[in-house]
């Protein structure tokens, strides 16, 4: 069987990706998936195990199969056989538990036969070849699709190689006094573990972190908000885009009673600059824009590709407009998507990407 | 979900498609219309309300679905009374329930799996959206066309006299134009027929309605009967907006409905009657007596009597003799808000009741009375021969 589609990256964006082929009809076999761990989800295992996460701040929608029904809520009712997920979820306030989705994931693994599609790989190049994609190696494939993942950790400047220093996505303990930078999602979970293992906690940042429940306001999710973003012009689209990149952390009291009472009992302060902890977690996410990721920086070289920013600048579909037609797709979902769906890099943002790269690949099948 | 504005309509009437088939297919087998008249006013308020929907809910959680389920229920329902649109209230409720809960089965379930990108598409349904509308079109003029091949022929009388009885035995609009006469009276032996603006003289009855339902009688003016102006036996009729004279006819009702305490109530609405012993005798009926105008009536203006349920609200009762309104033999009425005046003892009777009451209750019956107005009359009301009344 021939072997029309190639997925690049074995994180969470590909399997969103092999799963949505997978509904749209094709085997296994015509799929290819170039990672280096068999495992989707092994990268994200180990950062959500090193900030301790212990729920998805995404809702019921939050998974990896390629239809949002059933959701995880639907899932967790049936499992536990009880109404409260669905309720929960009526009002937004459903967020699955980290073994839940990992449960899913695994399930999601083996039903689509991921195990058959992939390939311990790792690829350095893509190429435009004529019929299609020469991919690092492995063959020429008509449709393809980047889900790289992000390129790396963020570091503050001069923390990189200090001892004192852990990020916050890699395995750490904490010690009695701890600085933590950021102010975003890992960074309040930070606060939340360090103050439940008793440390006294110096939240580092420069300005207040925005409070809502998911990483975008909702509109932008869909069609209503995104009809918008679309027509942006580039620079506008740019300055969107780190808008919405500012740390941001949901509302809630879950997130306030601890910080606040540990702020009664002297145990949390707010600072602009580091000062001297023996501890420092920085919170601080992950490296930005492609020029970090060796395949899309050679890939962006190679072709010519239009940028802006950090980003390459895609159709609102999701693919690489000068490198796709008729014949052949080349497409980007997670991270490196954020041109086309600015919440790329949510569970959401890599099946905006996946549904239309399955678009794409019926389309050519049909025609 | 974010739904753009597009999306919600599209939803709206993917999923109103299912619910106007079966209102359709209701509609064949009661021969009632109600449900299609329902689903197209659902239809419509939904997709009036999405526009305002889309503007002031640019994101809608789960939550909010019910809510404005209410909102729309409530103005469903109000518009459907306003309209007159004839549903039973718990068919209506059903049907309306089953609908919306239909509509969350395919907007949360359904048309996300099969259209992946239902829920980032704002609602929208590709393709399948234009197509769901061309086919609720299509359902609504296939209900349509069935609608209008399947109502009462319409049979128009032309001005001058025609000589009756006309006898109306099968469903039909009998239509008067202007200046359109019947001499020698109407009868109505076939369900689901209409007489409006005609006029008729003479006739054992009027208008004699046997044996018969759904029965429209409105705009009609009746004079010189020999006996009743309108006669209904066995039958329900709603009369509306009519003129019975009886004027010198010395044992007629102007309005007699007799026998259907069985049947669908009827109503008297907005007549007016002059003459003849009684103005509206209600003899073993579910009724309605409402804004009505009784004058000069030999035995009563308004009767009702022998185990009947009947409402008699709004009516004007005057210049009779003996009883302006009774309630009688077991029967059970709700007399409010009526002005009875100038209601004369009956000189000739050694009946107590006859000495000019405005209202009685006689024999076992219960009456409720409540804001009625009796004037120029001996005595406003009394109970007689163990009935009783209960005053608001």
């Amino acid at each position: 069987m021939a072997r029309t589609c190639a997925i690049v990256g074995g994180g969470l964006a590909g399997l969103c990706a092999h799963a949505t082929l997978r509904k749209g009809g094709l085997e296994p076999a015509e799929i290819a998936v170039f990672g280096t761990d068999p495992d989707p989800a092994a990268v994200w295992r180990v950062r959500s195990a090193a900030i301790r996460q212990r729920r998805m701040r995404s809702e019921s929608e939050g998974h990896c199969a390629p239809s949002s029904f059933p959701g995880l809520a639907v899932r967790a009712a049936i499992r536990g056989r009880s109404p409260a997920p669905l309720v929960e979820s009526l009002f937004d306030r459903y967020h699955p538990t980290v073994g839940e989705f990992l449960h899913h994931v695994d399930e999601l693994r083996a039903e689509t036969g991921w195990d058959e599609s992939f390939h311990a790989a790792r690829i350095e190049r893509v190429r435009a070849v004529d019929g299609g994609f020469e991919v690092g190696g492995h063959g020429v494939f008509p449709h393809v699709l980047l889900a790289p993942g992000h390129p790396g950790l963020a570091w503050p400047d001069g923390l990189e190689d200090d001892p004192r220093a852990v990020h916050a996505y890699e395995p750490h303990e904490f010690a009695d006094t701890v600085e933590i930078v950021g102010a975003g999602m890992a960074a309040a979970t930070e606060w939340l573990n360090a103050l439940d293992a008793g440390a006294s906690v110096i939240s580092v940042r420069r300005r207040e972190p925005e409070r809502r429940p998911l990483n975008l306001p909702r509109v932008l999710f869909s069609r209503r908000g995104l009809a918008g973003f679309h027509r942006t012009s580039s620079a506008e689209r740019v300055a969107v885009l780190e808008r919405f990149g500012a740390p941001s952390y949901p509302a809630g009291r879950s997130w306030d009673e601890p910080v606040e009472a540990a702020r009664r009992a002297g145990r949390f302060q707010v600072a602009p600059e580091l000062n001297g902890a023996p501890q420092v977690v920085c919170a601080t996410g992950f490296e930005q824009g492609f020029g970090h990721d060796p395949l899309l920086a050679r890939l962006v070289a190679e072709h010519d590709l239009e940028t802006a920013g950090g980003w390459i600048v895609l159709t609102p579909d999701s693919t690489v407009g000068p490198l796709t037609d008729e014949t052949r797709t080349l497409a980007l979902a997670g991270v490196p998507a954020q041109w086309a769906f600015p919440a790329a890099d949510t569970l959401m943002g890599a099946k905006y990407g996946a549904r239309r790269f399955a678009r794409k690949v019926a389309a050519w099948r049909t025609r | 979900m974010a739904y753009t504005l597009r999306g919600r309509l599209e939803s709206r009437v993917a999923a109103a498609l299912a619910p106007l088939v079966i209102a359709f297919a209701l509609a064949l087998a009661l021969d009632a219309w109600w449900p299609v008249e329902l689903g197209v006013l659902m239809l419509g308020v939904g997709l009036a309300l999405d526009a305002v929907y889309y503007r002031l809910v640019p994101y809608q959680p789960g939550w909010a679905a019910i809510p404005l389920g209410l909102l729309e229920l409530g103005i469903v329902m109000s518009l459907a009374r306003a309209l007159e649109i004839e549903a039973p209230q718990a068919g209506a409720l059903g049907f309306f329930a089953g609908s919306w809960l239909l509509a969350q089965a395919l907007g949360h379930a359904v048309f996300p799996l099969a259209r992946l990108s239902y829920g980032e598409d704002g609602g929208e349904l590709g393709r399948t959206g234009p197509g769901a509308a061309a086919a609720a079109l299509v359902v609504l003029a296939a209900a349509g066309g069935v609608a209008w091949a399947t109502q009462p022929p319409i049979v128009r009388l032309p001005a001058g006299v025609h000589q009756g009885p006309l006898v109306l035995d099968f469903s039909q609009q009998l239509i008067g134009e202007p200046g359109a006469v019947v001499r020698g009276g109407i009868v109505v032996r076939a369900d689901d027929v209409t007489i409006r603006n005609v006029t008729v003289i003479g006739g054992n009855h009027g208008i004699q309605v046997d044996l018969a339902e759904d029965v429209l009688i409105e705009d009609v003016n009746v004079l010189g009967a020999y006996l009743d102006g309108i006669n209904v036996r066995r039958s329900e009729v709603t009369i509306r907006d009519c003129s019975v004279s009886m004027v010198g006819n010395e044992f007629g009702q102007g309005i007699d409905i007799s026998f259907t305490a069985d049947l669908e109530p009827s109503l008297v609405e907005d007549c007016f009657l002059t003459g003849g012993q009684e103005g509206i005798f209600l003899d073993s009926v579910h009724a309605m007596a409402v804004d009505n105008h009784v004058r000069r009536t030999t035995l009563r203006g308004i009767t009702v009597t022998e185990m009947a349920m009947a409402t008699v609200e709004g009516n004007t009762v005057e210049d009779g003799v003996g009883i302006g309104i009774l309630c009688s033999d077991y029967s059970m009425c709700d007399i409010r808000e009526n002005s009875i005046s100038g209601i004369r003892p009956d000189h000739e009777s050694s009946d107590s009741m006859r000495e000019g009451y405005g209202i009685v209750s006689h024999y076992y019956a219960h009456t409720e009375v409540d804001d009625n107005d009796v004037s120029r009359t001996r005595h406003e009301m009394g109970a007689f021969s163990d009935a009783y009344i209960t005053s608001h």
